[in-house]
């Protein structure tokens, strides 16, 4: 029996915000943007989706004179990133 | 990049593989800046105290390098800020202890060696700079970081010994090019 894969990790633009907080402490919605491609519409609404979920969490402040949003990964986020991987892996070794 | 893309389990294995990469590859590419400022900083302080030391005669000019910090930290900052900064990771955090630890230790002798109590400075500071170096090197996982810096730590504390005038400051420069070498290096690395 395969482990269901949890369907908010399951979207392109949402795994690879994840990927990303995944590695690094935080990141700026900026630097999410550049680093997905994603325009800012559809990146804000999967942030969105993925701090209801308890994934990540956002705060909103300034750096200088510039308005600056940073996401951080939650261990909640952390956890459910792992067992993603997990599902995935298992995936593939029961394929081979 | 769609959020409704159905994806195979290869392909999201695949995208998270390649998007920590870049991320990873983007944290350290950025942290090679600071090894180029730093490098520039020390080649030219050492370089310009050497020679108003060797041409005029007086060590006084050592005082220069407190100038350093002052204008190298501001610097730093400087070029950290950006719209779209880069976040950190626990290399790129560990990097900026290192070098940090190297800077409070190095400021700290030579206040004591200046005010307090003569020692021979450039000995302690050759030999933690090549420390701090070498972790470096191990850090990122390059070889010829980690032998540059232990080379450099062990060479020059031997040069230091044995050179007692103002052409043991020629240390510092070879360490600022190593420096400057180290931040291009990474550029490559992690291109």
């Amino acid at each position: 029996m395969f482990p269901t894969l949890d369907p908010i990790l399951h979207s392109e633009l949402r795994l690879a915000v994840m990927s990303i907080l995944a590695g690094a402490d935080e990141a700026d919605f900026t630097y999410l943007k550049k680093q997905t491609g994603a325009t800012s519409g559809n990146l804000s609404v999967q942030i969105d989706k993925l701090t209801s979920a308890g994934y990540i969490t956002v705060e909103k402040g300034f750096r200088g004179k510039m308005p600056r949003t940073t996401c951080r990964i939650t261990p909640a986020g952390q956890e459910a990133f792992q067992q993603y991987v997990e599902a995935l892996k298992e995936y593939l070794s029961a394929g081979k | 990049m769609e959020q409704n893309k159905e994806m195979t389990a290869s392909e999201s294995l695949q995208l998270i593989s390649e998007s920590f990469n870049r991320s990873r590859k983007d944290i350290l590419r950025n942290s090679a800046k600071y090894f180029i400022l730093w490098g520039v900083l020390l080649t030219a302080t050492s370089l310009a105290i050497y020679l108003l030391w060797h041409f005029t005669g007086k060590p006084q000019w050592n005082f220069l390098w407190f100038a350093m910090p002052v204008i190298g930290n501001p610097l730093a900052a400087l070029i950290g800020k950006g719209h779209s900064a880069v976040p950190q990771n626990e290399v790129s955090k560990m990097l900026g202890g290192v070098w940090s630890v190297f800077g409070v230790f190095s400021i700290t002798l030579s206040i004591i060696a200046v005010f307090l109590l003569p020692m021979r400075i450039t000995l302690m500071i050759v030999i933690l700079l090549g420390l701090a170096e070498c972790i470096s090197g191990v850090l990122l996982k390059n070889w010829p970081i980690i032998i540059a810096g232990f080379l450099l730590g062990i060479g020059g504390a031997v040069f230091a010994l044995l050179v007692r005038s103002e052409a043991q400051l020629l240390i510092f420069t070879l360490g600022g090019i190593l420096l400057l070498l180290t931040g291009f290096i990474m550029k490559i690395q992690y291109r």
